[in-house]
């Protein structure tokens, strides 16, 4: 077990709706995420899973129960430019989180506001930039490049904060599919090659089975916590309308129509060489 | 009604540092009742070119013509057509600002000149093509509703305008699995109740195969392919060298046929690909 990074003890939090009514949006969260998990949260629109998100860098206090990030709870005003420190965010919409006039000076627009002396600064966008694969584009407006792009500028900016994790808000819901591929990509290097902590919230089960633990949420509770091979084929997070991942859905088709494949596909490649296997031993007549 | 786009050229901010051309002398013709999806990777023109149907924008050079009107005209002949066209951008639901959801899908037609009656009956039945009991949310406030009711929201406004012609600009975005396959069924029943000419611009290519009949690809501002959509979809290269991912379905085939099974590649929906994939298992 890696040391506890984020851990939450009967988180609730309520908000009041326009008519006055309490609506729970997250009751009695109790998680812990350890240093350098790649962790993905999955669920229903509604399930909480944004709002949970949220408390983990203090940009949401808990109505009860506690967060504590890295030792230090987020109740504890003094504590929060620490958080938010090693905590970074990745929203949805590129456009909405890019700022300044070129790349670098929006690269730089986080560590300038925590008062980072100017040399290091430079240090850090570069480094920041290269671990995106963005260095070329260093002096472009970043309303110019392309969405893919403009996000792997915003995890750049993130970077550049020197966060221990980072969290992916649906970070490829309105990019094509070559910035899906790109921002996938990377998000799988910086936490396999940084050794970042990282949560990536996703309505695709495809980008799910690229973590290593998938968190299911409904009506603000985690009602599923386990590797993907478990959790995304199981029928009762099935029933919550989430969808599997296409080849474990095609391979599910495929059982029931009497081809014999193991469960755990969750992969395209995964899927052919099963087939392919099976394929072979029908064609040389072993036994199904 | 009746679209044809003319050598349609589009550019942004001419005359500045920032001029980017986003159309380059786009032809296409769509018929009257016909479901279209237009992809590209982005940047290549979609939302502009769907924007130009809808009367939104002038041409830089050539033009789009609506039963044979341009669609941009200060006439009321162009008017009158623009107003057959329903336009739904991507997040419509960031345009609402009525304060009940009967107003709200009730702006459209109000402005349409319609009496309380119908105007009452559109809202009801706009309300139900989107799935939503129009009882119980009448009187909700817009704001107040999840994302995904608030998408069906928006749409049923433009729904309820009866159009000719709707154009939907990535009309799932941001909806979970559940709500994006509820909502383009409905939308389906809606294309197939009404015959109204269907045109839906995605670059979810596995959503779009079940949807549309033909598929137009736009690339830098040109169309590089346009035909019937196991045509275009199930041409795995042409996608790639555009840009855009082939649909899944398409990436297994191909990858069992890399593989040495003799399946063909172009099977679209999940059905055809399982039973592509039985029938070689069978042989």
């Amino acid at each position: 077990m890696p040391t506890p990074f984020i851990q939450t003890r009967a988180l609730e939090y309520t908000y009041f709706a326009e008519d006055g009514r309490a609506i729970p949006a997250l009751r009695g969260i109790d998680l812990t995420v350890g240093r350098g998990e790649f962790v993905a949260l999955v669920g229903p629109n509604g399930s909480g899973k944004s709002t949970l998100a949220r408390h983990f860098n203090a940009l949401l206090l808990p109505t009860a129960g506690e967060v504590w990030v890295d030792g230090l709870s987020t109740a504890d005003p003094r504590q929060v430019q620490a958080i938010r420190q090693r905590v970074g965010m990745v929203f949805q919409n590129p456009d909405n989180q890019l700022v300044a006039g070129t790349v670098e000076e929006d690269v730089a627009f986080g560590p300038e506001n925590l008062g980072v002396p100017p040399a290091e600064i430079r240090r850090r966008v570069d480094e920041a930039l290269e671990v995106v694969g963005m260095t070329a584009y260093r002096h472009h407006p970043p309303h110019m490049l392309s969405g893919g792009q403009k996000q792997r500028v915003a995890i750049a900016g993130a970077l550049a904060t020197r966060p221990h994790c980072i969290i992916f808000d649906e970070p490829t819901s309105m990019l094509d599919a070559e910035g899906r591929r790109q921002v996938l990509q990377t998000v799988r290097q910086l936490n396999a090659e940084l050794g970042l902590t990282v949560i990536l919230i996703t309505q695709s089960m495809d980008e799910a089975a690229l973590a290593r633990r998938v968190l299911v949420m409904d009506g603000g509770q985690i009602v599923r916590d386990g590797p993907p091979e478990e959790v995304l084929e199981d029928p009762e997070v099935e029933k919550l309308g989430l969808g599997q991942p296409f080849a474990a859905e095609v391979a599910r088709r495929l059982r029931e129509r009497g081809v014999p494949l193991p469960s755990g596909l969750l992969t395209v490649e995964a899927l052919v060489a099963a087939l392919t296997e099976t394929h072979r031993s029908y064609a040389v007549g072993l036994p199904g | 009604m009746h679209i044809r786009v003319e050598s349609l050229t589009h550019i942004y901010a001419r005359g500045t540092p920032a001029e980017r051309v986003a159309l380059r002398g786009v032809d296409l013709e769509i018929e009257p009742g016909e479901r279209v999806g237009i992809s590209g990777p982005t940047g290549s023109g979609k939302s502009t070119l769907v924007q130009h149907i809808a009367g939104l924008l002038t041409p830089a050079a050539g033009r789009v013509l609506l039963d044979g009107v341009p669609a941009h005209a200060r006439t009321p002949e162009a008017r009158a057509r623009r107003r057959q066209v329903g336009l739904a951008f991507q997040f419509p639901e960031a345009q609402m600002f009525e304060v009940t959801v009967f107003r709200e899908v009730a702006f459209g037609p109000r402005h349409l000149g319609l009496n309380a009656d119908e105007i009452a009956a559109r809202v009801r039945w706009a309300l139900e093509m989107v799935g939503l009991d129009p009882d119980a949310f009448a009187d909700r406030v817009p704001f107040a509703l999840s994302g995904g009711e608030m998408r069906r929201v928006a749409l049923a406004g433009i729904l309820a305008l009866k159009p000719q012609v709707l154009i939907l600009d990535e009309p799932t975005a941001g909806l979970d699995p559940r709500g994006r396959a509820d909502i383009l069924a409905r939308l389906r029943a809606w294309q197939e109740q009404t015959g109204a000419t269907f045109i839906l611009v995605s670059h979810h290519l596995d959503e779009m195969a079940g949807l549309v009949d033909r598929v137009v690809l736009l690339a830098d501002g040109q169309v590089v392919a346009d035909g019937p959509t196991r045509h275009i979809l199930g041409d795995g290269d042409r996608l790639r060298s555009v840009g855009l991912s082939p649909p899944p379905g398409v990436v297994l085939l191909e990858a069992l046929r890399a593989a040495g099974w003799p399946v063909r590649t172009d099977a679209l929906v999940i059905e055809e690909i399982i039973s592509e994939i039985v029938r070689c298992i069978e042989r």
